[in-house]
């Protein structure tokens, strides 16, 4: 599904990422680990192609990162569910309008998006706030809204960057089910995170990252 | 993504940006209007002025010893002109019988001549879209040595002045048009790009989230055909007031005011070229979506 070889990204003046190699199989729920600046975010925004490695070869589904032409991005990112640290909500658009418009761009008619829209938003309990703005709701409900945006389109790979960063104990435990419910339909989830709780005695594949370097694999 | 959300999007980032986009569709109206006032000039004197030539003739008078053959040679020369539309050979006598009929009244300052004064002439007619004072020039210049011609008689001061004055206009009202048509697009270009740089980060989101070049373009596209239709309809209700007042409120102090004419045409190529300046300006503005 998701396949690694030798990738090194740089930046102006320091190394994001130093030969990585890792493959991701379909329907895994796997975590990418390590310190603030080890490299995990540079490690999605590759797979979701935000980024361009400077060596090495990344293989996303059937894409080739390399030999994929620009027009075919749009494609590529409609199969990538992404919950961003930085959460990336539209500040001028209602809870609602936020978390449709993942299907607006897939061109889903509006009773079918209304119903899935609703449907997403009750997964993460904020069915109730479909109306408010991002702005008056707390970090933990913006993070929640984007985790809605990511599923509610159903796709193939969820990347989820710090997701549980911004919110408390419970609602994180919340979270994590929606992650494993979503796995358990098939879906592969990658989930960026520093929290070691997160993954404490899940079963679970962890990839380490320390300051770009590959620092090993564990099972959780 | 259906069109009407593209069209929700445009509405809702016109009402958010109100000022702005007033400022661009009132700048746009005010072009579209001086540019508009600047055709219909140019338009009036040209239909003004178009049909002066097809009234103009040259008159080629011959003399009186000239022979049949020598009157046919210049005929045969005048009419092989391309420019030339038909020669008519007036004899002596008809001449005197026409000048006698536009006298009228005053014919019997006539009466002492005696002999006919006139010589027999050949008037020629130009084709309307070929007279000019270039052509002109050119049949006097293949005929003025011929034998028989006794003298050449051409307007060609007036025609040159005619001539001038459209092509000037024309220039004029042309130039004007390009200037004016760059800086509304201008206006437009700006107006769009302000916004999608303000934009830039919602731009950001929709490209990640795997929007295509459409989905981010339409919404802004939109935003520049209801710019720029909306000025070329103030625009049109501009100088149809104005049209107004002059035409039937100052006509009856400057009777001349009357002749002002409104092609309809107008009324639909107004707000058409504020449409197309409107989208070509966005389009410009949002130039190339990269990923």
């Amino acid at each position: 599904m998701i396949d690694f070889q030798n990738v090194s990204k740089h930046y102006d003046n320091y190394t994001a990422l130093r030969k990585i190699t890792f493959s991701i199989e379909k329907g895994e729920l796997i975590f990418i680990t390590g310190p603030s600046g080890s490299g995990k975010s540079t490690l999605l925004k590759l797979i979701y192609r935000a980024e361009i490695p400077d060596e090495g070869s990344i293989r996303v589904m059937d894409w080739a990162m390399h030999t994929l032409k620009e027009s075919d991005i749009p494609l590529l990112r409609r199969h990538i569910g992404v919950v961003f640290q930085d959460f990336r909500l539209l500040d001028n658009r209602s809870v609602f309008d936020n978390v449709a418009v993942a299907l607006r761009i897939r061109g889903v008619d509006e009773k079918e998006l209304k119903v899935r829209v609703f449907d997403a938003l009750k997964t993460v309990n904020l069915r109730h706030k479909s109306d408010n703005y991002p702005p008056s709701l707390s970090g933990g409900e913006q993070q929640r809204i984007s985790l809605a945006r990511a599923i509610v389109s159903d796709p193939t790979i969820i990347l989820a960057d710090e997701p549980t960063g911004n919110v408390d104990p419970d609602t994180s435990a919340g979270i994590m089910r929606t992650f494993k419910d979503i796995n358990a339909r098939g879906t592969t989830v990658l989930i960026a995170t520093h929290n070691r709780e997160l993954f404490r005695n899940t079963g679970r594949r962890v990839l380490k990252l320390d300051f770009g370097n590959f620092a090993g694999e564990e099972i959780a | 993504m259906t069109f009407s959300y593209s069209f929700r999007l445009a509405l809702q980032s016109i009402l958010r940006e109100k000022w702005i986009y007033l400022l661009s569709v009132m700048t746009i109206a005010a072009g579209l209007l001086f540019t508009t006032i600047t055709v219909l000039f140019v338009y009036n004197i040209d239909s003004a002025t178009k049909k002066l030539p097809e009234k103009f003739s040259v008159m080629l008078y011959l003399s009186d010893t000239i022979s049949q053959q020598e009157r046919d040679n210049i005929i045969t020369t005048v009419q092989k002109d391309r420019a030339v539309d038909k020669a008519v050979f007036i004899p002596k006598d008809q001449a005197l019988k026409e000048l006698k009929s536009t006298l009228k009244d005053s014919a019997f300052i006539l009466e002492g001549l005696g002999e006919n004064p006139l010589p027999d002439s050949l008037e020629i007619k130009f084709k309307s879209d070929a007279v000019g004072p270039d052509a002109v020039q050119r049949l006097a210049n293949s005929v003025k040595d011929m034998k028989g011609i006794q003298e050449i008689e051409y307007g060609e001061n007036f025609l040159s002045a005619v001539h001038s004055l459209r092509t000037g206009m024309k220039t004029i009202g042309m130039t004007i048009f390009i200037i004016m048509s760059v800086g509304m697009l201008f206006v437009c270009y700006s107006t769009v790009k302000i916004l999608f740089y303000r934009k830039d980060r919602e731009i950001e989101t929709y490209k990640l989230l795997g929007a295509t070049r459409s989905f981010i373009r339409t919404p802004f596209l939109l935003e520049g055909a209801v710019i720029g239709f909306a000025g070329g309809l103030l625009s049109l209700i501009g100088i149809l007031t104005l049209y107004y007042f002059l035409v039937f409120r100052l006509s009856s102090t400057f009777p001349l005011l009357k002749l002002i004419a409104f092609p309809i045409d107008l009324s639909l190529a107004i707000p058409l070229s504020g449409l197309l300046i409107g989208i070509t300006g966005a389009a410009i503005a949002i130039g190339r979506i990269r990923y």
